[in-house]
C-alpha cells in the first residue's frame, strides 16, 4: 500500500511520472502545467530520478524530441498548456502515426487572445482527432492513476499510440486533494518496461516513416483507425486491472453518479464535474431525480456505452468547457458527439448544451441548479427551445 | 574513433547509402549523402528531415539506407535528433541499452537548416547533443519546384523570384551565412566544418571529425543541384569547384576555437565564370554580376580577416 499525501495534481503527476521510471523528459514554461516540470526538475537534480531532463526551446521542440527519444526505444514525458498545445500541433499526427506511445500531460488553460491563464478545454479538445488517446482528470488522484494508466494503454503492442492526459488548469493542477501514491512494486507489477520492436537499432536497421505514394497512405492510416478502435478493449482491461492491483477502481469510459432512477442528467467531462455532483447531491435531497455522468475517455469516444448510458435519461444537458466557434449545435464537443452518439434512437432522450466556465471562471453551483432546471423543463415538456445556452449570458 | 584519411582509396568500400532511389541525374545531395554515410559507417542513425533527400529519395520500398533512418519534419531535424541522443544516453545509465552508442547525423537542407528548422538546429546546439548535423545546402526549396530559401544568391531566380521588367535581377536579399551564425553564438558548439563534393576527401574527413567530437558538430556542405541551378548533369563536381574558384562559398573549419582555410585558390576566377554557367543567372546583366562580385570580395575578405584574426 501506498502513502497518503495532500498533494496538487502537477505534483501528483510529477509523482507517477517518476514512478513510471521515464528517461526522457522534455519541458518548456507555459502555465499552469510547468509545475509539473518543476517538480520533475527537483527529482531529478535530488536524484530521485534517472533521466534526460531536455530544457526544450518551445513545445514544437518538446514533441520532437520525445517523437526521436520514443523512436529510439526510451520512455517518455512531455507536457503543455493553452497555446503550447496547439504550437505543437504538427508533430501529433507523425508521433501518433510512427505509433510511438508517448506520453503528453496537458493542464488546460485557454487559447489566446486574449493572455488568459484560465483553464479552459479547449486548446486539448482541439487536438482530439489526432489518434491520440485522450481523457480529463477530475481530481489530482485521477491525474496520478491517468498518468500510469495512459503509458500502460499507451504502450501495449496491441495500441502503440500517444497519450493526452488531460487535467483542468488550477482546478485539479493547484488546488491540492488527498493523493495515495502507489509504491513502486505496485507500478513494476501494472506497468511493465517499454518495449518496442520497431524502434532505431543499428542491430536492426529500418527506415521510418518513409515517403509515400499517394495509394499507400490509406492502408496506413486505415491501421491506426484500428488501433485507436482497439484500444477501447485495452483500455477495459488496463483499468480492471488497475483496480486490482491499486485498489481504486474506475469505471474506464463513463462514470455515473446517482443515475439510477435519474430522468435528467448532466454529461461532463473534468473537474467541473465535481461541482456537478455536489449540485445533484443537493437537489437528490429535495427529491429531484437528478444525476452526473462524468465522461473519462475522449479519445477514443465509447460511442456505445454513451449511447447506452444517456439514453435511460428524459434530457441530457453535455456541458462544454470549451469554445468550438461554429460548431453544429453551437455547443461544444460533448454536446455534438452525445448526439451523434444517440442518433437513431429517436427523440425519446433530449439533448441539449450547456457552454461554461470559459476563461478559467468557475461554473458556480448556482448555474448547475439553472442546467438542472431547464433540463426538467425540457423533461416535462418535450420541447428543446434551443440547442445550446452559453453560460452566463444565455440562461 | 573514426580514422581521417589522406586518399579517396584509404576510405572504405562499404556503402551505407546504396543505389535505387530516385534523385535528379548529377544530384549533388545525393553525392554528398553517400560520402557522408561512408565517413560515418554503420554505427549511425539518421535523421532526415523533409526536403529532397527525402521526397525524391526515401521513397517507401527503395529507400538507400543500409542504416537506422527515421523521417522528421522540415521543422525539428536537431529536435528528433536531440530525442534519439538522449534517449541512449539515458537507456546506457540505466542499463536499457547495452550496445556501443550509435552516432547520430541529421541530413537537412537548407530550408529545413537555416530557415524553418533553424530553431530546432539552434536549440540542439545550444543544449550540447552530441549530434552531428549537417546541411547540405542546394540553395533552394528544391523538392517543391525551386523556391527561394535563405541561401539562394542574390540575383538567382526561383519560381517564387522570377524575373520580370518590374523586378529585373529576380532574388533581391544577400544569402543567410548560417555556417557563421552557427559558430559565433553556440558555447557548446565542439567543431563546425563547410564542405564541398569538389573536395571528397575533405569532405570524408570532416564527417568523421564532427562525430568524433563529443558533442555538438555542425557542417555546411554545398551541394550544387542540377535542376534549381540549371546546369548540365555531368557539371555538377566543375559547378561545384567553381564556386570555391570564384570565392562564392568557401571550405574552412573552426576546431579548438581556431579557424583553419580547407582550400584557398591560388588566383581567385571572377563569379562570372561561376554565374554564366547557370541558368538560374542568365537574366543578369553586367550591372548585376558586379553586384555579387563586390558582395563575394566583401564575403572573402571577412572570413580571411576573421580566420587569420584568430587562428
Amino acid at each position: 500500500m501506498g502513502k497518503k499525501r495532500l498533494i496538487s495534481g502537477v505534483v501528483a503527476t510529477a509523482e507517477a511520472v517518476r514512478l513510471a521510471d521515464v528517461d526522457v523528459i522534455t519541458s518548456f514554461p507555459i502555465r499552469p502545467y510547468t509545475g509539473i516540470m518543476s517538480e520533475l526538475a527537483r527529482m531529478v537534480a535530488d536524484g530521485e530520478l534517472d533521466a534526460e531532463f531536455i530544457h526544450a526551446d518551445g513545445e514544437h521542440a518538446q514533441l520532437s524530441i520525445v517523437y526521436g527519444a520514443s523512436a529510439a526505444g526510451a520512455r517518455t514525458f512531455t507536457g503543455s498548456s493553452g497555446v503550447g498545445v496547439t504550437y505543437a500541433m504538427e508533430v501529433y499526427s507523425p508521433i501518433s502515426g510512427t505509433r510511438l506511445p508517448v506520453h503528453m500531460a496537458i493542464a488546460d488553460r485557454t487559447l489566446d487572445p486574449p493572455g488568459d491563464f484560465g483553464s479552459e478545454h479547449t486548446e486539448a479538445e482541439s487536438c482530439r482527432d489526432q489518434c491520440w488517446i485522450q481523457g480529463w482528470a477530475a481530481t489530482p488522484q485521477e491525474a496520478l492513476d491517468l498518468t500510469l494508466l495512459y503509458y500502460r494503454i499507451g504502450e501495449d503492442p496491441r495500441v502503440l499510440l500517444p497519450q493526452y492526459a488531460c487535467q483542468d488548469g488550477y482546478f485539479v493542477s493547484h488546488i491540492a486533494g488527498e493523493v495515495e501514491i502507489p509504491d513502486e512494486g505496485q507500478v513494476k507489477e501494472f506497468l511493465p518496461p517499454y518495449k518496442n520492436k520497431h524502434s532505431l537499432n543499428i542491430s536492426d536497421p529500418m527506415i521510418i516513416g518513409a515517403q509515400i505514394e499517394p495509394e499507400m497512405g490509406p492502408p496506413l492510416q486505415y491501421q491506426r483507425y484500428i488501433a485507436i478502435q482497439e484500444a477501447r478493449k485495452v483500455i477495459a482491461e488496463a483499468y480492471k486491472e488497475f483496480g486490482e492491483i491499486f485498489g481504486r477502481k474506475y469505471s474506464p469510459f463513463v462514470e455515473e453518479y446517482m443515475t439510477d432512477d435519474a430522468e435528467v442528467v448532466i454529461f461532463i467531462q473534468g473537474a467541473h464535474s465535481v461541482t456537478a455532483r455536489n449540485v445533484a447531491l443537493k437537489l437528490r435531497n429535495h427529491g429531484e431525480k437528478v444525476g452526473v455522468v462524468q465522461l473519462r475517455t475522449l479519445r477514443p469516444f465509447p460511442t456505445e456505452i454513451v449511447r447506452d448510458v444517456l439514453s435511460r435519461f428524459k434530457a441530457v444537458g453535455a456541458v462544454d468547457n470549451s469554445v468550438n466557434y461554429g460548431i453544429a449545435g453551437d455547443g461544444g464537443v460533448l454536446l455534438s458527439e452525445a448526439r451523434t452518439a444517440l442518433y437513431g434512437l429517436g427523440d425519446k432522450t433530449k439533448t441539449v448544451g450547456f457552454v461554461g466556465g470559459l476563461g478559467g471562471e468557475v461554473i458556480t453551483m448556482e448555474e448547475f441548479y439553472k442546467m438542472y432546471a431547464k433540463l426538467k423543463e425540457i423533461a416535462k415538456t418535450g420541447k428543446v427551445e434551443r440547442d445550446s445556452y452559453w453560460l452566463p449570458y444565455e440562461l | 574513433m573514426l580514422e581521417t584519411v589522406k586518399t579517396l582509396r584509404d576510405m572504405p568500400k562499404e556503402e551505407y547509402y546504396v543505389p535505387g532511389h530516385r534523385t535528379c541525374a548529377g544530384c549533388g545531395p545525393a553525392l554528398v549523402y553517400r560520402l557522408v554515410a561512408k565517413a560515418a559507417g554503420p554505427n549511425t542513425i539518421f535523421v532526415g528531415p523533409t526536403g529532397c533527400m527525402y521526397v525524391a529519395n526515401t521513397s517507401y520500398g527503395c529507400g538507400p539506407w543500409a542504416v537506422p533512418w527515421i523521417h522528421a519534419q522540415i521543422t525539428n531535424g536537431g529536435g528528433v535528433a536531440s530525442g534519439i541522443e538522449a534517449a541512449y544516453k539515458a537507456m546506457m545509465r540505466k542499463g536499457k541499452y547495452t550496445g556501443e552508442r550509435p552516432h547520430a547525423i541529421v541530413m537537412a537542407g537548407d530550408g529545413g537548416s537555416t530557415d524553418i528548422g533553424l530553431q530546432a538546429l539552434s536549440g540542439m546546439i545550444y543544449r550540447g547533443h552530441d549530434v552531428l548535423y549537417i546541411c547540405y545546402d542546394n540553395e533552394s526549396y528544391a523538392n517543391t519546384g525551386i523556391q527561394t530559401s535563405p541561401t539562394t544568391p542574390w540575383g538567382a531566380v526561383t519560381t517564387f523570384t522570377p524575373s520580370g521588367p518590374a523586378v529585373p535581377e529576380g532574388k533581391r536579399l544577400w544569402p543567410k551565412d548560417n555556417a557563421q551564425m552557427i559558430a559565433h553564438g553556440h558555447p557548446e558548439l565542439k567543431y563546425l566544418a563547410t564542405a564541398s563534393p569538389a573536395f571528397p576527401v575533405d569532405l570524408f574527413n570532416k564527417v568523421r571529425k564532427g562525430l568524433n567530437a563529443e558533442g555538438p558538430a555542425y557542417l555546411h556542405i554545398q551541394a550544387p543541384c542540377p535542376k534549381g541551378w540549371q546546369f548540365p548533369s555531368n557539371k555538377t563536381i566543375e559547378m561545384a569547384k567553381l564556386a570555391l574558384d570564384t570565392g562564392m562559398f568557401q571550405l574552412y573549419e573552426l576546431e579548438d576555437g581556431k579557424y583553419k582555410m580547407s582550400y584557398m585558390p591560388k588566383e581567385r576566377k571572377p563569379v562570372e565564370e561561376f554565374i554564366k554557367l547557370q541558368g538560374r543567372f542568365k537574366h543578369l546583366k553586367p550591372e548585376h554580376i558586379e553586384k555579387i562580385q563586390n558582395f563575394v570580395d566583401q564575403k572573402v575578405k571577412a572570413i580571411e580577416i576573421e580566420i587569420a584574426a584568430l587562428s
